[in-house]
């Protein structure tokens, strides 16, 4: 007995390291790559010349110190030779001011443009499938490693039977492997390991969506409209800042530009995740079914019924793909006009989604880990700078005074209080 | 040594039960139901059709509701309705129409210009040059600084409600302070017709001044 505690007492402990390094919860950084999308991609390419210059390079060419600093905060003041140099170039335009890019918010949009390598041609189930491998090299080498060990330990046994005999050493018949207890014993131990495993991560899993990616019933592309096309997410969303639902898009605000555009020409080629191309023109004549709009003759079907409707229009039936349990309350005003969070820290890369799946697992442990660590826009009695609601919160304001805290996240707010969630 | 065989199998059946729930098309099991999926009537879930009806005709055995306001009614803190028809006469009656916002504040200008960005910017360009990313692919998008300076707040309030040409209504996006904001806004990105004189003239200042008050 002895013999399995001390196998249990040095495998346990690693098998628990595995698990625990294998099981990291990706963070997803506030990125530059958003902060770029937000501020600067409507007017700068990385790569090429757009309305402003590539940014590509731009440590090579701008003065150096916090020149550039000074200049995104406020271009019109620089009158140094660059700086007039630049505005020559590109005159009449004047690059916008961004006063309220923090000092590390431009650090991480120049760190994006100095990363930024150009997009191959590559679909993308790319980084995926790459790491799978790689466990599953592990794994059969894993399972080599055991065969060979198996048959030396075999070998080792009938040897050592021979032997005895040769040396007339009498000994008790050896029982075969499958009856051999240590044996019996490690594999039930494995067995056990690996199907508690998958049983506690399906258990776990199971009432949570993560990858969940429905058929919607057009083949809509946030990546054609929020990525190549570049409009904003609140522009179809705009409930996500006035409500607690993000709202989805009724047929018109689609019809405000595909009115005009009624073919797909773009260059992203729509492919769904099968792998069969989409026709995108059939697409968006699938919306003019149920916008009701005729587009030989552009213009809205009569309404002939006098139900307020063109005929033959009916609301389209998308399939929601975020789901919270009714138990959580869940607004999306609080979260994108009072925290000023980015759409893209629950929701993912949006704007490289064909079709978009669920990013992250919308657990509590999730929720409450970023409530943990966020910190809100503390009101600043000395320069009187972030959100003035927080001034009635007296004892933390003394203690950033007394210097005893430097922040305050969302929890020490009431942010992890059952009750703001749960009701 | 059966009974750890047989947990064993067990444990092993549940994972495979659990594993053979995932697939990315449909939504997965919950635990409880009843906890899970709403009773209430949520925003956009599908309504029963035996109970419900969106035809006023049917309101008398069935539940009638459109999740629209009752005709007349204003929400609570909203401006009042404008009540100019959608034709040409109604553009006609805009020519005068002024803003009835008292001049904004820079926190209103702020968030005038986000909106902007958000909903004009797309097509109209973030200065109005109408050089927006979608510009040249939606077609025949007006260059608002050179155009609106022709026009009345009433005017361009008129085409962000009803929309023109190819330009979609954005009455159900941006409620009507939101949109005589953008108005105000509009006029800010405006050339300023007395700022060129005002560098050579030394009485241009004050016209300048007076300008925007009015």
């Amino acid at each position: 007995m002895s013999r399995y505690r001390k196998i249990f007492n040095r495998v346990l402990p690693a098998i628990f390291l595995v698990l625990f390094l294998s099981n990291n919860v990706d963070s997803y950084a506030a990125d530059g790559k958003a902060l770029f999308k937000a501020n600067c991609a409507s007017c700068h390419k990385v790569n090429e010349k757009f309305a402003g210059p590539a940014l590509k390079g731009w440590k090579d060419r701008v003065p150096g110190g916090d020149w550039i600093y000074k200049w995104i905060a406020n271009p019109a003041d620089q009158k140094d030779p660059y700086a007039t140099k630049l505005m020559a170039e590109y005159k009449p335009t004047i690059m916008t001011p961004f006063p309220q890019l923090k000092k590390e918010e431009v650090d991480a949009i120049l760190k994006y443009v100095d990363d930024w390598v150009p997009d191959t041609p590559v679909t993308t189930p790319g980084a995926q499938p790459e790491g799978s491998n790689d466990s599953l090299l592990f794994g059969i080498l894993t399972l080599v490693l055991a065969l060979i060990a198996f048959i030396l330990l075999q070998v080792n046994s009938n040897l050592r039977k021979l032997s005895d005999e040769k040396e007339g050493v009498l000994r008790t018949e050896p029982v075969p492997f499958y009856r051999n207890k240590t044996y019996l014993m490690a594999g039930i131990l494995a067995l056990f390991l690996v199907g508690g495993y998958y049983t506690i991560n399906g258990a776990v899993g199971l009432g949570r969506q993560q990858n969940y990616q429905p058929e919607q019933p057009i083949f809509y592309s946030h990546k054609v409209h929020a990525g190549t096309n570049q409009i904003n997410c609140l522009y179809c969303h705009g409930g996500a800042q006035d409500s607690k639902q993000a709202s989805i898009p009724s047929v018109n605000v689609c019809m405000n530009c595909h009115k005009s555009i009624d073919k797909y020409a773009g260059p992203d080629k729509l492919i769904r995740e099968d792998g069969t191309p989409v026709d995108g023109t059939a697409e968006i004549q699938k919306l003019y079914a149920y916008a009701g709009w005729d587009p030989t003759t552009k213009s809205y079907k009569p309404d002939s019924n006098g139900d307020g409707v063109p005929d033959g229009a009916s609301p389209i039936q998308w399939a929601k793909v975020h789901n919270l349990p009714d138990h959580v309350y869940f607004n999306h005003s609080q979260h994108v006009k009072v925290g000023k969070q980015q759409c893209q820290t629950c929701h993912g890369n949006i704007q490289e989604m064909p079709e978009v799946y669920q990013f992250a697992n919308l657990s509590m442990g999730w929720c409450v880990n970023c409530h943990r660590e966020t910190k809100v826009d503390f009101y600043n009695k000395d320069d009187a700078s972030g959100n003035k609601f927080y001034s009635i919160y007296e004892k933390f304001h003394n203690d950033i005074k007394n210097h005893k805290m430097d922040s305050v996240t969302v929890e020490k707010i009431g942010g992890t209080e059952c009750q703001k969630c749960h009701y | 040594m059966k009974k750890t065989a047989i947990i064993a199998t067990l444990v092993l059946s549940t994972a495979v039960v659990f594993i053979s729930c995932d697939s990315k098309r449909q939504p997965g099991k919950v635990y409880m139901p009843d906890m899970a999926y709403s009773r209430a009537y949520e925003s956009y879930a599908l309504r029963d059709s035996n109970i419900f009806t969106t035809n006023p005709a049917d309101a008398g055995h069935k539940i009638f509701y459109n999740s629209l306001p009752p005709a007349g009614t204003v929400r609570r803190g909203d401006m009042l309705p404008f009540n100019v028809p959608n034709d040409s006469a109604g553009l006609a009656m805009t020519a005068q129409m002024q803003n009835p916002l008292p001049p904004a504040t820079g926190r209103d200008l702020e968030e005038a210009g986000r909106l902007f960005n958000i909903n004009c910017a797309i097509c109209h360009g973030a200065k109005g040059e109408s050089n927006g990313p979608l510009a040249e692919k939606v077609g025949g998008v007006k260059n608002i600084i050179t155009a609106s300076p022709k026009f009345s707040d009433g005017h361009l309030f008129f085409v962000m409600t009803y929309g023109q040409n190819n330009m979609g209504s954005y009455a159900s996006q941006l409620s009507r302070e939101q949109r005589w904001r953008i108005v105000q806004y509009i006029r800010t990105l405006e050339p300023k017709t007395e700022a060129a004189p005002a560098a050579t003239a030394a009485a241009a200042p004050k016209a300048d001044s007076a300008a925007v008050k009015k």
